[in-house]
């Protein structure tokens, strides 16, 4: 185990958990972070700097719906013939920390009821036919590795602290951290070291009624949530809880101007959804240089007469300079028709068999019913077992083979039993990736946008959720995150920018790891939908080497082959749709389809319902 | 009740509820079922942050109270940006809610006149006096559904402690029993998994929640104020679900930066000490109260022109709404908004503060829409305004 004290870089994430040590009315810290910088060497290490006996839970990615809430523990029941309650992992962080490494990759129905839990401070079971309160005021701190997906905005916003994204550490801090495990250092110093810093913590603690903060301040605040956009109002309390933190950490009765600046670094700026107006135009700086201090006096003046009510922020929004320079598009309807929905999966030879949206399964999902079965091949229904088992407990226990068990023992036979049905909570993802590079792309992005918006309309019947890539210039990037929103897709889709290179690699690779990800969130389906010529012309290295834009035509065409047999094998359904027209084509785009195993369609000027039609043919 | 009811009540819902199976089965006695159990005793949870000290977001909370002052407007679902006090604010109306009378002790909140025709509807049971039935108080019941409640749980299922112990199979109320009556709230009602929203259609179509299963046969009224919060971008909602609130309230964040500062205090006072913040706003509570009580006695005297249930129908055919909610969504709401507002008589001014409420989500849903709906039910309505004020 590495102590707290011993790790080394990663200063702000310390800083962090200190504050919410100091005041774990925080809610919690999100650590984002690469591979290997120690971040969950660090979260664990948390332990160190709080008060003894404190509980600390480690959340496992496939807890169970039942391990998470509570509910009947069944041992214990079977064994005193009385309903024992069990408390769920979010109960047994109470008064504690939640500890979730690779947060960004729990799954949904798990993030709910964290942020349930989180929002009451308590969990509330009712479930099989317990009806019961649990405490669960926990701290939550979070792990996770940026490039497995996001976390959820809505458990985010539950969260005080984001610490700012870290890269890995540099070369001799890493080295030093091996010393450290290897166990260089000094046991008794670490004790030292530790003891004092829990010292710290309980001053602090006693400090944190003592603090001041002006209104200035306070307004301060408030106009750099407004001015970077920052949605609600939960992140202003937040902000201001870390600054009182901080300068109780500080022995301080007056909240300063390093404190204000500490809780815009990590409760304000990492929930940006726009630059603020005057400061930093680029989000390097945003970061390093929160706005400074003359914000706060602005804001006295900003009382009177505001300068930027709702509807001026809103266009602001919009407007950022970067994003003019690029082509916009209007958003044009097209009309397609409902049924590419029935766009059938079960009848791809590769992808996955099975019907749309549900499959009962013994283990995973969601709990639907309990059915009679074998008690090694699933989970057993308690609730049902019991039910079948009680009219018969008299006669059962009348009989002499039983003579020596415990009094109140339940008597339960092998027919009695009964599994549970877990259904998979899954529609398709339907992953749209839209060439918007060339003269063409226009063209193309404006079917996609009416594919993906008439998708979403009708996702909620099954569920089926739209993520959408678009590829141009260096490399590909996710517009549209995997998504059932409506409302996010319009916003997203606003502002699509067109024109430069082709980069197709990059494009497969994005919609690979995007399907990647949706798989571990318990969605097997998947489908892509490219809408392109096949012609790429950029090489993956070009996303991260400047310098690699040019590459020979062979090894574009063995990275796009390589790729597209992966994603064959991985079972994912494709089909790709050609828009070029016919004088220019030179036949990439049927390789294309061919390669990755799904069907090919040549579509000039197509309209979104024609690429529909030809599907269902 | 009386002790000669009860008895009676006993037998004759045994025989109806010995199934097949159970008497192919079980060795063990069928028995009573609704067991009158103690009241289901008030969760103890946090102290609410007083409704009345909530700053801004008007409404959400006009939706809420007139949901109070009449439940038959249908509900109300709040959808909204992260953070901005929805939940906050549903929770905290069950402190501003009147009181209700319900038979005493009785597990789905009815009242005498229900108790009566259910109890004496049944085969064998002796007639009942409604002057025989003992009656309590009881204040408004509001029920949270979380997210992770199963099934059994919300329509209410067998006893299984009862089960165990005697053999006994008595039905242990839901949800759904315990919010008759009352407001039914599920919080991120968005992520609410299938089959519990088929179940909620179900039981809110029909004010009845029916109970097939595990041996027991139960049929029980539910009818509640079904109100809904979430954030759009987490997810969409059925549109059936969509379609049984009767109002859809939208929440922003606030941008205004001495609002935000008024809201942060409040919530840093309350923090600090709840009790001492509530007891400071109790004045507020219960004038308010009052108010609601008030607008709940006057509804049956409200009145509405001809002609403004004119405009309304206009209104709604403008706006292409399909089938008739729309219309009687808006003439409850504006009863309901005139009776608060302490008025007997409904005017168009009344229709115009609610119609975005009633409307909103019942316009049909376009995708690539840019027009805010509430600016093109506004739009709407200041041309059937203007045409009515034409042709007057």
């Amino acid at each position: 185990m590495i102590a707290f004290t011993d790790i080394v870089g990663m200063d702000l994430a310390k800083q962090a958990l200190m504050l919410l040590a100091v005041d774990p009315s925080l809610g919690g810290v999100v650590i984002p972070s690469a591979v290997g910088s120690g971040k969950s060497t660090l979260a664990r290490a948390f332990a160190d700097i709080l008060p003894e006996d404190t509980p600390f839970v480690e959340l496992p990615l496939n807890v169970t719906e039942d391990r998470l809430i509570g509910g009947v523990d069944l041992e214990a029941t079977l064994a005193s013939g009385q309903r024992v309650v069990q408390h769920g992992v979010l109960s047994k962080a109470h008064k504690g920390v939640l500890y979730v490494d690779s947060l960004s990759l729990l799954d949904s129905s798990a993030v709910s009821h964290i942020m349930d839990a989180m929002s009451r401070g308590v969990v509330l079971v009712e479930r099989e036919g317990l009806s019961e309160v649990h405490p669960a005021d926990f701290m939550l701190v979070g792990t996770y590795d940026p490039s497995d997906g996001e976390v959820r905005m809505g458990l985010l916003d539950r969260i005080g602290i984001i610490v700012p994204f870290t890269a890995q550490n540099d070369y001799r801090a890493r080295k030093k951290i091996v010393s450290i495990v290897m166990g260089t250092r000094d046991s008794e110093d670490t004790e030292d070291e530790l003891r004092m810093l829990r010292g710290l913590i309980e001053a602090a603690k006693v400090q944190l009624s003592h603090v001041s903060m002006t209104n200035d301040q306070i307004q301060g605040l408030i106009q750099t949530a407004i001015s970077l956009g920052v949605e609600g109002n939960r992140v202003d309390i937040f902000a201001i809880r870390a600054a009182i933190a901080s300068a109780a950490l500080a022995q301080r009765t007056e909240v300063d101007d390093e404190d204000l600046k500490l809780a815009m670094k990590l409760v304000l700026v990492p929930r940006a959804t726009r630059m603020p107006e005057r400061e930093a135009t680029d989000e390097e700086m945003a970061q390093d240089e929160p706005p400074p201090p003359e914000e706060e006096s602005e804001a006295e003046d900003e009382n009177a007469p505001p300068d930027n009510p709702d509807a001026d922020a809103e266009e602001e929004q919009e407007e950022t300079p970067d994003m003019i320079e690029e082509l916009m598009m209007d958003a044009i309807e097209t009309e397609l028709p409902d049924n590419i929905l029935n766009i059938s999966l079960a009848s791809k030879k590769k992808a996955k068999s099975g019907s749309r949206g549900e499959a009962l399964n013994n283990r995973r999902g969601r709990f639907v019913r309990a059915q009679e079965g074998e008690m090694k091949s699933g989970k057993v229904a308690l609730i049902p077992t019991l039910i079948s088992a009680a009219p018969w407990q008299k006669s059962r226990k009348q009989d002499k083979k039983m003579d020596g068990r415990p009094a109140g023992a339940l008597i339960i036979n092998k027919d009695d039993v009964k599994i549970k049905k877990f259904r998979d909570k899954s529609g398709t993802l339907f992953i749209f990736m839209v060439d918007a590079s060339g003269s063409m792309a226009l063209n193309r992005m404006r079917q996609a946008k009416g594919a993906v918006a008439s998708l979403l309309q009708n996702a909620y019947v099954h569920r089926d959720q739209v993520a959408l890539i678009s590829f141009r210039g260096k490399q590909a990037q996710v517009l549209l995150p995997p998504s059932q929103s409506v409302d996010r897709a319009k916003r997203e889709l606003d502002v699509l920018p067109t024109g430069g290179g082709t980069p197709l690699a990059s494009a497969l690779f994005t919609g690979w790891e995007t399907a990647k990800q949706a798989r571990t969130k318990g969605i097997s389906q998947i489908m892509f939908v490219m809408i392109t010529d096949g012609r790429g012309n950029i090489p993956l290295q070009a996303a991260y080497d400047p310098n690699a834009e040019k590459a020979p035509k062979e090894q574009l065409e063995k990275e796009i082959e390589a790729l597209a047999l992966s994603i064959q094998a991985d079972g994912i359904a494709s089909i790709v749709v050609d828009t070029q027209m016919n004088y220019l084509s030179r036949g990439e785009a049927p390789k294309l389809a061919q390669k990755l195993g799904g069907r090919y369609f040549y579509l000039p000027n197509a309209k979104a319902e024609q690429i529909v039609e030809a599907a269902l043919s | 009740m009386t002790q000669t009811v009860k008895a009676a009540k006993k037998t004759s819902s045994a025989k109806a509820k010995a199934t097949p199976e159970a008497k192919a089965k079980a060795p063990a006695v069928t028995k009573a079922v609704p067991e009158a159990k103690k009241p289901t005793s008030k969760k103890k949870q946090a102290l609410a942050f007083p409704f009345t000290a909530i700053v801004g977001q008007e409404e959400m909370k006009l939706s809420l109270i007139l949901n109070i002052i009449d439940p038959r407007i249908g509900g109300v679902l709040v959808m909204g940006h992260r953070g901005t006090g929805k939940s906050t604010t549903v929770r905290a109306l069950a402190e501003v809610l009147p009181l209700i009378t319900r038979v005493k002790d009785d597990i789905y909140n009815r009242t005498v006149e229900q108790y009566v025709e259910a109890e004496s509807g049944k085969k064998g049971a002796a007639a009942l006096n409604p002057e025989d039935v003992k009656t309590e108080l009881i204040p408004v019941p509001v029920v949270d559904l979380p997210l992770g409640a199963t099934e059994d749980r919300v329509c209410g299922t067998i006893d299984i402690e009862k089960a165990l112990t005697s053999g006994v199979k008595a039905f242990e109320p839901g949800l759904l029993a315990q919010s008759n009556r009352g407001f039914l709230y599920i919080d991120e009602v968005n992520l609410l998994d299938d089959h519990l929203v088929d179940v909620l259609l179900d039981v809110a179509a029909s004010g009845k929640n029916v109970v097939e299963r595990e041996g027991i046969s139960i049929r029980h009224p539910a009818r509640f104020v079904l109100v809904g919060s979430g954030n759009p971008e987490e997810g969409e909602l059925r549109p059936q679900l969509l379609d049984r609130f009767g109002l859809h309230a939208r929440i922003i964040t606030i941008n205004d930066v001495s609002k935000r500062v008024d809201i942060v205090k409040r919530r840093r006072e309350y923090d600090e000490d709840p009790e001492a913040y509530m007891k400071k706003c109790t004045r507020e509570q219960q004038k308010l109260q009052k108010k609601i009580v008030a607008a709940q006695d006057l509804l049956t005297q409200v009145t509405m022109d001809d002609k403004v249930l004119t405009d309304i129908a206009r209104l709604c055919m403008n706006l292409g709404i399909d089938g008739h909610r729309g219309e009687l969504t808006i003439t409850r709401t504006a009863y309901a908004y005139a009776a608060y507002l302490g008025k007997t008589v409904v005017t168009m001014e009344h229709v115009k503060a609610i119609a975005g409420l009633c409307l909103r989500h019942r316009l049909r849903k376009d995708p690539l829409e840019t027009v805010d709906a509430g600016e093109k039910i506004d739009r709407e309505l200041s041309k059937v305004l203007g045409e009515a004020e034409a042709t007057a």
